[in-house]
């Protein structure tokens, strides 16, 4: 199992290949921390945030910044796809591919939802079903061609189009401490300088602004409730790691800070941990209130205060980190 | 987070977070979801209420089946109409049921993909009494007491086979 699907994958990809190399450091090293609010997008059906950047590109950034090479593929053709797909297996090359979540049949009906983004690794095939490891189950399991092939040619926003990939080449020697550096960098600026308005600290403020508007998108008290609660499931159920990635974060910089030599990422460290539980907090209130159906404007406004919080302390966070490994 | 308080006992839904174990370096541990252990009868509470509400309006003419499913699914008329590889206009009309009396057989396979479901339950919806209640299979997904639908594709794409047993 692992914490998130993309970054588990990479880290599980990377060392069946014998690179040593942990999922915190792939999240790090990717710069995946992030934080983003969307009040009106054509594809959400209400309010929603991420707290991660945009799927694939921590594949890019590891890419990048490690050297690794990856051997992508896109199909428009779900036959030829699949041709591909037995052809990698049968080399014994485990594959990743990009889904989406409502068709993998061995996932509880309450998790599946249309996610276009989810990464898992096909590691072979029995028959006419494949044996997948999915990073967010303990054990192997089988998912039939079908579903297998649905979820690979869904469309809609950031539809798969078969994507998958695999490790092509590892380079001979890997300095992380660079690679570590940058990734920070990368994640500080995502953080605190990206000029859009819904984006990195600016969105935490957003999103605290505009959770007050909540009650005029929901169709009655029971789907308000349905929304609220699903800030838990964002922050700590869909593949983080808890806290919205805080608290894989705080683990990267924990071990970055031995790896680098820079002692003050340790501390930094500690820090974020302790702003992860503040998310922790936020998720707990939103589950209760939103069970208890207590979701008035006091309450709401109640909740508006604990997310500027976070923006607050997260900014604080952030330019501390970024000083720290000028 | 303290290794101590990360742990959900939870095994239908595991996840990895990041704690503090006792010698202070952070690392993983396997548990179970917080919001499922404690509050998934208050799910399935709002998604029967919403299947239920969807299916009255169903009945009433007000809504088409295509709308039944999109509001169950939680997609938008943007994204059901880019996934179902139609036009948005087109989608809009057909939500309405007054309209969907025009859909198309290649339509219903393009929505019947989207939605899982087979093209006959575009169709249908299948209640079964649980408990005193009739509810839809839909939200139950064949897990009813004492009787058992499975719903299998055949070689057609139009045709789907549907087996009731009572189960032991």
């Amino acid at each position: 199992m692992a914490a998130h699907c993309e970054s588990g994958t990479i880290a599980s990809l990377l060392s069946h290949r014998g690179m040593e190399i942990t999922e915190p450091l792939v999240f790090g090293i990717s710069s995946g921390i992030f934080f983003g609010y969307f009040h009106k997008m054509k594809s959400f059906a209400f309010p929603t945030f991420i707290v991660r950047n945009k799927p694939g590109q921590m594949r890019k950034n590891i890419e990048k910044r490690l050297g690794v090479r990856f051997k992508t593929y896109n199909f428009r053709d779900p036959v030829k796809g699949e041709m591909k797909l037995d052809e990698l297996i049968r080399q014994q090359i485990p594959v990743a591919n990009q889904v989406d979540f409502f068709y993998l049949d061995y996932v509880p009906s309450w998790e599946r939802v249309h996610i276009n983004v989810h990464f898992l690794v096909v590691i072979g095939k029995e028959e006419n079903r494949y044996i997948v490891s999915d990073a967010y189950f303990p054990k192997l399991v089988e998912l039939d061609a079908l579903s297998l092939e649905k979820g690979r040619f869904a469309g809609g926003n950031m539809s798969p189009k078969g994507f998958i990939f695999h490790v092509d080449s590892l380079p001979t020697q890997v300095n992380l401490k660079p690679a570590i550096l940058k990734g920070i960098s990368k994640a500080c600026f995502n953080m605190l300088k990206i000029p859009i308005p819904f984006l990195g600290i600016k969105g935490i403020r957003m999103f605290a602004k505009k959770v007050t508007e909540w009650p005029k998108f929901a169709r009655d008290t029971e789907h308000l409730s349905h929304e609220i609660m699903k800030i838990n499931i964002l922050l700590e159920d869909q593949g983080t790691g808890g806290a919205g990635f805080r608290f894989i974060y705080a683990t990267f910089l924990q071990q970055a800070a031995a790896i680098t030599g820079i002692a003050e990422l340790k501390s930094l460290s500690e820090e974020l941990m302790n702003i992860g539980d503040g998310w922790r907090e936020i998720s707990l209130f939103t589950a209760r209130i939103g069970k208890n159906r207590d979701l008035g404007p006091d309450k709401l406004k109640q909740l508006s205060e604990m997310i500027y919080d976070r923006a607050d302390v997260e900014e604080r966070f952030f330019k501390s980190l970024s000083l720290a490994i000028k | 987070m303290k290794e101590k308080d990360g742990y959900v006992d939870y095994p239908e839904q595991q996840v990895i977070i990041y704690v503090e174990k006792e010698d202070g370096n952070y690392g993983p541990i396997q548990t179970g979801s917080y919001l499922s252990a404690n509050y998934m009868d208050d799910y399935t509470l709002k998604r029967r209420n919403l299947e239920a509400e969807l299916r009255e309006q169903l009945i009433k003419g007000r809504i088409s089946i295509v709308k039944y499913y999109m509001v169950l699914e939680d997609l938008t008329i943007f994204e059901l109409a880019a996934r179902a590889g139609i036009r948005k206009s087109r989608v809009k009309k057909l939500l309405n049921p007054v309209y969907f009396g025009t859909v198309s057989a290649d339509e219903i396979i393009r929505f019947s993909g989207v939605f899982n479901v087979a093209p006959a339950n575009l169709f249908q919806v299948i209640l079964i009494e649980s408990k005193g209640t009739l509810e839809s299979n839909h939200i139950l997904e064949n897990k009813a007491e004492h009787i058992s639908i499975a719903q299998s594709p055949t070689a057609n794409p139009f045709v789907v086979l549907t087996k009731i047993e009572e189960r032991n």
